[in-house]
Parts: structure tokens; sequence; C-alpha cells
């Protein structure tokens, strides 16, 4: 049994399963809300239920006070749903948000290229027209079973309305990416809802742009400024892209194209893994480490977006950090695995 | 009919909070804003700009005055119902006792020292938003001390030990620790002050403060201390959310500033850790029900959660402090060595002190199976057979303390659990002394600042300890002078199971329980 949780103030909505806290639920669907000590004491995560039955759970007595109870507050941390419900909570609006509604979307897929020896490049060509902002991402049904779905950037702008391409490596003993390398044909039926996730370019703010992408973490970053250059953005824009070899590296041309043909965009790849000798005359190295390259180590007044697997995004936050870049410039999309989200991470930072 | 209906536009929330906090700022027009603030710029932290800080939680004086108002009617509530109910005799032994008496009189009074250093600093920040923090802390750590006070003063009735601990703070030697620790942070600039103990105390270490003494209390029926702890931890993690800001406001200012706040959290992890020699002590000897040992709480406070904020530290350039390698070495050891001191210094504190039980001892070599059947229970029992024979085995002299934590230096080279470590230096002809390497290193540092350290067994060899008493009248008894000026009275220390306390509460239990003639 599940209800549906409205928040107010941004009209987002969000499914909670039962005994699932509205913390937990909002945080797993991209919903930042202030909080600490995730356990009824400390008080940050109070919110306001305007709408609809919740369970105080083990919120202390002295975090939240009866006459608190009584006025509708609750702590998000512990308050579970009775029924469907709304609140308020302080939440920060970004004015680059376009709040796109997610909805199921059918669609055939139209081609399937082999972008590197691990990578394909599916495209789906869907029933109707689909809205989304470059940088989100969709979750893919797998083989035909709506409980199996594995989630994806959307790699093309959004010049063609029925157009996603995904970019998909295959994950070794990876059920989701095994089946779409392996058993997925052009012209199959298949099914995806999106848009998802909030990593999108925050135009509003009129700064430099640096995009850190690792791997197929290229589609998000490339989605993005596919848009922004066919947008006419005149701030300057870097994509610094890692990849292990020069077999790895795709789309290198059409990126090398658009760096000549627009003189604010700058295309920096990087090989962490390329055989020595061979004709590569481009940065041998990480990512992170082309990029400190390329700026001198002073990433102030940029914003950066990273996207690409842990290990990469965090050396990229390091880097950026040490040159003088920090969390309120930083946007992320992370690719985790079931052993990633295990680590025990301290509450300095809130999204990064 | 529609009738419409017209909302007043309430203030938003952080509208009402900007105005509420930063609206209440105003720039000085007749001084300089460097003569206003003298004290936030001489230890070389650069702040380019006060605006960027960001309120880590949104409370405003008129909301604060409210929740705080009924956290003290539940308390006061609680702590009413456990004096009218003889509380004290529903505890799970007499022993217990002891734990409260080491809170009172080496805790509370550093929430209240706490409450100072913040009003000071509130006043020294020119920025506004970090200004109003401080002083909610500083009010919070105000009314820390005055409910651990008013919560205690339910044992005080009955026991000994705690009836002098504003003088005790300030004047046994055991209970310069935690004193000189506070004193040294004070004593720093603001932004030492608040890294020290907004960041390194209240985030780094205080779980593992929190959790031995109140968890402690609930295992052992202390309903009083266990509610003032829940009325407390309701404000501690705002102080946590506090000390996270500075940290990360302080470091992405300037680069200048990171090899500074590296050096006070080398210093101040270490000072903190040396601290909790009292607290591991306590966990691992003197609560009668136990909760967790030291190492345990180690292992998940420190090794995993400051692990994890270490992690997120590197992102800036911090690393992790060279203390903790020796920490981790002491962590097996430090209980022990701590509470073989206490017995056989039992003379000079103000709590009781006995020798663990045979299963005491069990659950020790359990939870230390690499240390105490080798280094501590053959003293143990060699101590519990001298106590047999009636001839108890009581420490003599003072010892030697540290210059800088000030605790007698009787810990091990780490590593090596059979010799004692011995640091010296001389600054301006004279020699001081250190338990450690690093308490050397913090006094390297800034000689000037730790010379002046008050040695409570050293100034009783230079005869500073005895008050008005004349040392060259005839039969002049140094220790008996000593501890009048000290206020200690032989009903305060020695063994426990000697005491008056032991003894009374055996009594009053046997009288609530029993129907004896």
């Amino acid at each position: 049994m599940s209800y549906t949780l409205t928040i107010s103030s941004t009209g987002d909505e969000v499914e909670i399963e039962e005994g699932q806290t509205i913390l937990d639920a909002c945080l797993r669907a991209g919903i930042w809300l202030p909080h600490a000590c995730c356990h009824g004491m400390c008080a940050t995560c109070k919110i306001d239920i305007e709408d609809g039955e919740i369970e105080h759970g083990d919120a202390s007595p002295f975090a939240l006070m009866d006459s608190e109870r009584d006025e509708g507050k609750a702590l998000a941390c512990c308050a579970t749903l009775e029924s469907d419900v709304t609140i308020d909570a302080e939440i920060e609006e970004d004015p680059d948000a376009e709040g796109i509604p997610v909805e199921d979307y059918e669609g055939t897929v139209e081609a399937i290229e082999r972008l590197t020896p691990t990578i394909r490049g599916i495209r789906i060509r869907l029933d109707r027209e689909i809205a989304f902002q470059p940088g989100q991402y969709v979750n893919l049904e797998i083989g035909g079973d709506a409980a199996l779905t594995r989630a994806f950037s959307i790699a093309n702008d959004r010049g063609d309305g029925t157009l996603v391409e995904l970019n998909v490596r295959i994950v070794p003993g990876g059920k989701g990416t095994t089946w779409l390398h392996e058993n997925l044909n052009e012209g199959d039926r298949i099914r995806l809802s999106g848009p998802y996730g909030r990593f999108f370019v925050r135009k509003s703010a009129r700064q430099p742009m640096l995009f850190i992408a690792g791997g197929s973490g290229l589609s998000s970053p490339r989605s993005m400024i596919l848009d922004l250059l066919a947008g006419g953005e005149d701030q300057a824009i870097t994509l610094v892209y890692g990849a292990r070899n020069r077999e790895e590296l795709y789309y290198h041309e059409s990126f090398e194209e658009l760096a000549a043909e627009h003189p604010n965009f700058t295309y920096v790849p990087a090989l962490s893994d390329e055989p020595e000798g061979s004709d590569w005359t481009g940065v041998r190295g990480f990512a992170h480490e082309a990029a400190k390259e390329a700026f001198d180590n002073d990433f102030r007044g940029l914003k950066a977006y990273l996207c690409g697997p842990p290990p990469m995004i965090e050396a990229a936050i390091s880097t950026l950090m040490q040159g003088r870049l920090f969390e309120k410039d930083i946007y992320t999309e992370k690719f985790f695995s079931a052993a990633d989200a295990q680590q025990i991470r301290s509450p300095l930072f809130r999204r990064i | 009919m529609d009738i419409a209906v017209t909302k007043k536009k309430k203030l938003g929330l952080k509208e009402r909070y900007a105005l509420m906090t930063r609206g209440l700022g105003w720039e000085p027009t007749y001084q300089s804003v460097d003569d206003v603030f003298p004290m936030d710029t001489f230890e070389g932290i650069k702040i380019h700009d006060w605006d960027a800080w960001e309120d880590p939680f949104r409370l405003t004086m008129d909301a604060y005055w409210k929740y705080q108002a009924e956290k003290e009617r539940k308390l006061y509530a609680i702590l009413d119902a456990f004096a009218q109910g003889n509380g004290h005799l529903t505890l799970s032994d007499a022993r217990y006792i002891n734990t409260v008496k080491l809170f009172i009189n080496g805790l509370a009074p550093l929430e209240y020292m706490s409450h100072r250093g913040f009003a000071h600093i509130g006043r020294q920040f020119r920025g506004v938003g970090p200004r109003v923090a401080c002083m909610m802390q500083s009010l919070d750590e105000m009314r820390h001390a005055q409910t651990q006070v008013h919560a205690i003063s339910n044992y005080n009735r009955y026991y000994d030990g705690m009836a002098n601990f504003r003088h005790h703070h300030t004047h046994l030697p055991y209970l310069q620790v935690p004193r000189s620790f506070f004193e040294d942070a004070a004593t720093g600039g603001p932004f030492e002050f608040i890294v020290a103990i907004g960041f390194a105390f209240e985030y780094v270490l205080t779980n593992l403060v929190f959790v031995p003494f109140i968890s402690g209390a609930a295992y052992n029926g202390d309903m009083g201390a266990m509610t003032f702890g829940f009325s407390a931890q309701s404000d501690e993690a705002r102080h946590m959310t506090l000390g996270l800001e500075v940290i990360k406001f302080v470091l992405e200012q300037d680069p200048d500033n990171l090899p500074i706040v590296q050096k006070w959290l080398n210093k101040w992890t270490w000072r903190g850790v040396r601290v909790l020699t009292l607290v591991a002590m306590m966990q691992d000897y003197m609560l009668p029900k136990r909760v967790m040992s030291w190492a345990e709480a180690w292992e998940i406070y420190f090794e995993e959660n400051c692990g994890a904020l270490f992690r997120d530290l590197a992102r800036y350039g911090i690393e992790v402090p060279p203390c903790v390698e020796q920490v981790r070495k002491e962590r097996d050891h430090l209980s022990h060595m701590a509470w073989c001191q206490f017995y056989q210094a039992r003379g000079t504190s103000n709590f009781h002190a006995w020798l663990p039980s045979k299963e005491d001892m069990d659950w020790l070599s359990a939870k230390y199976p690499d240390t105490f059947d080798q280094y501590y229970r053959p003293r143990f029992e060699y101590w519990a057979k001298l106590e047999e024979e009636g001839t108890p085995f009581e420490a003599q002299t003072p010892p030697q303390q540290c210059q800088v934590c000030q605790i007698p230096t009787i810990f091990p080279v780490p590593g090596e659990p059979l010799t004692r470590a011995e640091h010296t230096c001389e600054h301006d002809g004279e020699r001081f002394h250190f338990c450690s390497e690093w308490c050397q290193v913090i006094f390297e540092d800034e000689p000037e600042k730790y010379v002046q350290a008050n040695l409570g067994a050293h100034e009783l060899y230079k005869g500073n300890l005895f008050g008005d008493a004349d040392p060259t009248a005839e039969g002049f008894d140094p220790m008996a002078a000593a501890m009048a000026f000290l206020k200690l009275t032989p009903a305060e220390s020695g063994l426990h199971k000697d005491s008056e306390d032991a003894r009374n509460f055996d009594l009053w239990r046997g009288l609530a329980t029993r129907n004896d003639a």
C-alpha cells in the first residue's frame, strides 16, 4: 500500500511506501529537505502538514512539542503516512527547473549503433512527443517487465520531440544492460517513463560552464551542450571528457566539429589508458587532471556539471574544490551501483 | 454565490527569518567596523564575504524562547517526579552515583564555560548570521548547565562529592583536565574557539561523550539524567550543524585558511580525545550496567562516522590529524590506565574507586582480548589481594602532570605498552614535560600560553596549595593543609566499599524495599 505525498509550494508529488518516512521518500525522489540527525532529535526537518493523516513515529517530545503537533507540524525524518498527505516545507526554489511532470511513454527502437566496444547508442522513436530538460533521465523497461527498469540519461537535445537516444554501457553481469546489448533489436517496442532528475543547466546564473564527463556519462552533458549551442548561448562552455582509450571515446569528431564552429565552446578529451606510442596527441590522464590543467587549477566563477561513475565524480569534486569552486556551483549526476550506496556519508555536504 | 477569498499575504519562512536575524544588524556610522569587531582578524583567518555564510538552521529568537520554555516544563515535571518518588533508590547500584559525580564536577561546568565562550564570540564576529547562531548556542549552553545542576542537586541531598562542584572544578588536579581544555579554547581567538568547540568537540567528539553518559543513565535507572540528556540533545544537533557550517565557511573563504584550520583540527582532536580519557574510564569501569565498551564506541563514532567526515573534508584538502594513529594504538589501553590511576590516587578525587569484580574483568577481557589479561588483570588481582589482606595499595605521592592536557604522564609509548612515554623540552631555561608527542607539538606552537598552566600536583610541591596554613608551624601536615584548601573531605574520597554513600544507599534502599524492624 503506498500513498501520495504532495509538496504544496512546488507541486512535486512523491509516492511513499508503507512505513517509509517522508524524508527518505523525498531524498530518493531528488527533493532536498533540510535535515541533520535523521532520528527525531534535532528538529531540523520540521515540516507543516497541510492535509491528510500522518504518524509521528519516534519524534522526540523535546524536538517536536505537543503544541507543534497540535498545529500540524511533523518531523520528516520520523513521520510516515496514514493517507495521501500534502505538506509544506522549506524547499529552495530553483528558477531553472521546468517542473515537467513524469509520464509513461511507448515507442519503437529505430536504430541501435555500436558507439564503442562497450557502449550502444539506442534511438527510440516515441509514439508521442516527450518534454524534458537536457540532462534529465528516463526509466527504461527491461524485457517487457514493468517491475524491472533501469535509468538512462537522454543523450540527444530537444530538437526532435519524439526522439530519445540512450547510450548504454554494458555492466559485466548486469541484468538490464546485458539485455539491452544482447536481446534488444531494431523495430522492437519498448516502454519508458520520465523525465526524472534535477540535473539540468542553471542558465539563469549567467556564468561560464564546465562539463566533466566520464564513459557513458557523456549522455547528459551532450544533451545539455547541444541544447545550449542550438539556443545561441554566449557564455564560455568547456567539455572535459574522459575515456579509457581511443576506442572508448565516442562522438569525438562531432565535438571537434562543434568546437570549430563555436568559438565559445572548448572540447578537452582525455584518455587514461591509451597504449603508449599510439597516435593520440590529446591529453593522457584522468578527466579531473585534464580539467585542472585546462583551468590552471582555478575554477572560480564557473558552474560545473559532473556526470559519470562515482570515482570520477569524487575525484572531480575534490579537484574543483581545491581549485576554489564549491558545493553551490557544482551539480552532479552519479551512476550508482548497490555497492556505492552503502558508503557512510557525513552531513557536511547536501548535494555533492 | 461565490465569495472571493482574499488571502492575507503572510511572510514566507525565509523572508521572516531574514528580517528576524540578519535584518537586526546595522552598519556602524561613527566607528569603523574594524574598531567595533577588533578580534576577528588577528588569527590570520581571511573572510571576504560574511554574507556568504549560510544559516544552518532557521530559528528566530521568538520561536527559540517558545520551544525552550516547553522543553523546560517537560524536563522539570520529570525531575520533580523523579525526586518525589525517591528515584535515586531505583538506580542499578550505588557505584553508578560516581558517574553522576564525574558529570557534575567534570562536564556540567564545561557547559557553563561554553556559554561564556559563545557569548564572547557572538559579540566578536562581524557577520550577523554567525553572531545570531552563537548567541543561541550561548543560551543553550547556559540552559544545559542549569538543568544539569538542578537535576543532579537531587543526588546532592543524599550523597557526597557534589556539594563543592564549582570549587572542585577549579581546584582538584584531575578536574584541571577538562577545565584546561576549555580555558585553552576560550583564550584562543574567536575562530579557534568555534573550530575547537563548535566543530572538533560538538561535532567530531560529541557522540563519544553523549552516548556513554546518557545511555549509561538510561541503563542504570537514572531517569533525571536521561531526561536532561534528551532535552540537551535536541539542541545538540543544532550545535553540530553550526560546527559544520563554520568549517565549510572558513575553508571556502580563502585558501590561506586551510593550513590554519588543519593545525586547529590536529590540536583539538588530540585535546578532545585526551579529555575523553575520563569518559572511556567511566564507560568501561564505572557503569554497573554497561552500554558498550569504549573500544566499541570509538569504532562506531570515530572510525565510522568521523571517517566519513574526514573523507568529505579531504575534498577541501584537509587531512586526518596525525594523532589519530596514536589514538588507535591507545584504544585498548586508555580506560584501563585511567582507572588504575584513579584507583591509586583515590585520596585526591571527589568520587570513590573500586576494583573490578571477577565478572567485570571477564567482560573487560572479552572486550579487550589483546590487552586486558596481559597487562591489567594481574595488576587488579594483586590489588584485590592487598585489599583482602587489609593493606590496600594507595599512591603516596601526586603524579607528574602533562604541561598541556594536564593528565598525569601515565601513557605508554604507542605500541610499547610496558614503556612509559617521556617527552620533554626546554623553553626559556625551564624544562617542561608532556604525556605525548602531540601535547608537545601543541606546546611548542604556543609556549607562552602553556607555560602559564597551573598544574595541581606541581603546585602542591611548590607549596601553593596550603591556603592560609603556615608551613613553618610546628606539626604542620602538608596533606591535611592541602585537603582543607581543596575543600576535599575524607567522606568524598577513598574506596567505594568503605564509603558513607555505599552504606546509606543500602540502608535507604533496604528501608524502601523491606519491612525491617
